[in-house]
């Protein structure tokens, strides 16, 4: 398939706002359920050995017009909660079985507690995480958080969950895992073949696609991509970090790629990437996915730093790994976790002589000319004044 | 020996440049500036870097780095893009090398940049969304008066009596002329109350930036308009920053496509460097 085929068909995933891949997914086979999750991270194996469809619920984006949304959370609240109600109490979400909300902030902890109350007829659960990482305090507490998801969720489908299924799942979720690294570092390699925004598209795919479909679906991506003849631009390499929640508008993306930068890293579905490498297939498959949380996952303003010298280092690593010279720091309005983190971030790249600029965007911000210019500005200072 | 090409797509005109630079020194090859007048500026500007190739005699493949600015981040065939405000203010100190500042009006906006002597934009401000400020709002009054573009700086310089107009508004500005000639206002008195009002925002832009004495390059498509220039002369009075000479140059529409092609022999280099060390 034509990259503009494969990407045209993530672009119509992307802007459905009745799911109906979700739906056609649920109506091939009788029986068939789907668990909605909201970022940041969810151990989606456990979705999955159920033999349930794990989707994710990002937000409403700039298409949809928040009208009930807005008498649930105050105004000046990040957008992402009122549209996921908007998307709820209008039907959109009917399809979903159950909803998961992981630990990230109050707001999303609050639109837990309202989904109980709204959706009184559907599995709803806030999905704690833990901020310890001694495989006898944080790790105990989570994997028994683990257990009661799976017995749970077993439940909602009708059907037990062996470790034998969670270990298929895992082996799944880590070629997933795998199939997206191969993404990341070719787009860091030659980020004019692989534009953001197409991988942007390519990703969310994902939130809504079964996990052996969107496997292939990155795989067949990058090999199209890897077969267009596309010029390579004098652009400057950045790292937007910041948008691990509400999501930025996809022309926010290709405003700042069009500004003359080349986004080589960035963190807009941590979910796709939380857990780094392969989660082992042997052994208890609970403490596995327990361990790979504690031990070998992202870092994000969400997640507690338990050495404070820790603080920016996997963003430094991250510049370096992906040879970047600057960061854009792109963070929703009012989003507590990543505005209140980017001071302490700045500082640490400030010590280490790496540019930065800042701003902040809501899911439906329509005006690119600020943020073209101030994403232009950064890329000129880079290439013109930087240090060689 | 390289040789560069800059186009400058703004919302009147494509500008393009080619220079010819060897690391010590630079010549200006060729120029072509023309102006859109409902065209497709890609297709402008596909055309200005035939013909500059054309008039130096090169083919593209002797052309080592072509830069965009202005609207040009979608030009196909550039390698790469600077913004304005960059390009305007190495444009500038390649023109004027005393320049410290750049006013750039263009058809739509305005802005001023405090820069150095490298070309280093230090800092700057620019008109709002409103157009009153702008060329594009000139020309329509010039237009509705029946004044040719070009008569409006002589006539400008010949008013006694300038009758001010709003500078927030463009909408406004407009009912302002409009009642002035049916008051029987004379022509020249209204296009200087016009220069005056525009050179006003100028002036409090300058103030802003910070810059405090030097010399302020006019560039963009309205830097050669003798009265807009002479207004700005009369409003630095008014704001108090009499350590400012402005003055114009007959290239000045090109500052713009000029620095672009001076950035992009600079990146070059800078590419040829980084590739070395890479290598090494």
């Amino acid at each position: 398939m034509a990259v503009a085929d494969i990407v045209a068909r993530c672009g119509n995933l992307f802007e459905d706002l009745s799911f109906s891949a979700v739906r056609d997914w649920k109506a091939a086979a009788p029986g068939r359920k789907a668990v909605g999750y909201m970022p940041i991270y969810v151990p989606r194996e456990l979705i999955h050995a159920a033999g349930m469809l794990p989707v994710g619920i990002f937000g409403g984006g700039d298409q949809l017009e928040v009208i009930q949304g807005d008498a649930y959370y105050q105004s000046y609240i990040c957008r992402i909660p009122r549209s996921t109600i908007e998307l709820g109490l209008t039907g959109r979400l009917d399809l979903l079985d159950g909803m998961l909300f992981p630990s990230i902030c109050d707001v999303i902890r609050n639109l837990s507690g309202m989904w109980q109350i709204l959706f009184k007829d559907k599995y709803v659960r806030y999905f704690d995480v833990p901020q310890n990482y001694q495989d006898s305090v944080g790790g105990a507490f989570y994997v028994n958080e683990l257990r009661v998801l799976r017995d749970e969720l077993a439940k909602l489908a009708g059907r037990a969950v062996s470790d034998d299924d969670l270990r298929k799942s895992i082996a799944v979720y880590n070629d997933n895992r795998r199939a997206i690294d191969e993404l990341y570092d070719y787009r860091a390699k030659k980020p004019w073949q692989a534009p953001t925004a197409e991988v942007y598209l390519v990703l969310r795919a994902g939130l809504v696609l079964p996990v052996e479909e969107h496997s292939k679906l990155v795989r067949e991506y990058l090999a199209a991509a890897d077969a267009e003849p596309r010029a390579r631009r004098d652009n400057a390499r950045v790292v937007l970090t910041g948008a691990f929640c509400e999501q930025p508008p996809l022309n926010l993306i290709k405003s700042i790629e069009m500004a003359g930068c080349y986004i080589v890293d960035d963190d807009f579905m941590l979910c796709f990437r939380w857990l780094l490498g392969d989660v082992p297939l042997e052994g208890d498959p609970l403490e596995n996915l327990s361990k790979a949380f504690l031990h070998h996952s992202a870092s994000t303003a969400s997640k507690y730093d338990v050495h404070k010298e820790d603080k920016g280092k996997p963003l430094v690593q991250s510049v370096k790994h992906y040879g970047a010279e600057g960061v854009i720091f792109a963070a929703p309005s009012f989003c507590d976790p990543a505005l209140l983190e980017r001071p302490m971030l700045q500082g640490v790249l400030k010590k280490h002589g790496i540019p930065y600029t800042a701003f902040k965007y809501a899911e439906n911000t329509g005006q690119m000319a600020p943020i073209r210019e101030q994403a232009g500005t950064f890329a000129d200072s880079i290439k013109l004044w930087s240090a060689v | 020996m390289i040789h560069t090409i800059g186009i400058d797509i703004g919302s009147g005109a494509v500008k393009t440049t080619l220079f010819r630079s060897d690391g010590s020194s630079i010549e200006w090859l060729a120029k072509r500036c023309e102006r859109i007048r409902r065209r497709d500026p890609m297709e402008l500007a596909r055309q200005g870097f035939d013909e500059v190739l054309e008039e130096a005699r090169l083919a593209p493949a002797d052309i080592a780095y072509t830069a965009t600015t202005g609207e040009g981040e979608n030009v196909k065939f550039a390698t790469g893009h600077f913004y304005s405000m960059t390009t305007h203010a190495r444009g500038g100190v390649y023109l004027v090398p005393e320049a410290r500042a750049v006013c750039d009006i263009g058809a739509l906006n305005g802005r001023a940049i405090y820069i150095d002597e490298r070309g280093k934009v230090l800092s700057y401000k620019m008109t709002s969304q409103c157009a009153s400020g702008s060329g594009q709002f000139l020309e329509n009054i010039a237009r509705y008066l029946g004044v040719a573009v070009e008569e409006i700086g002589a006539l400008s310089k010949t008013s006694k009596n300038p009758e001010k107009v709003s500078s927030i508004c463009a909408v406004l500005a407009e009912t302002d002329v409009i009642n002035m000639v049916s008051r029987g206002i004379a022509t020249q008195d209204i296009l200087k109350g016009i220069h005056l009002s525009m050179a006003s925002r100028l002036a409090k832009l300058l103030k802003v930036t910070g810059i405090t004495k030097g010399m302020v390059l006019l560039t963009g498509g309205l830097a050669l308009d003798a009265g807009l220039l002479a207004a700005l002369q009369e409003e630095l009075v008014t704001e108090k920053i009499t350590g400012l000479t402005a003055r114009n140059h007959p290239d000045s529409i090109y500052a713009g496509a000029i620095g672009a092609a001076l950035w992009g022999a600079f990146r070059h280099g800078r590419l040829a460097e980084l590739q070395s060390r890479v290598a090494a």
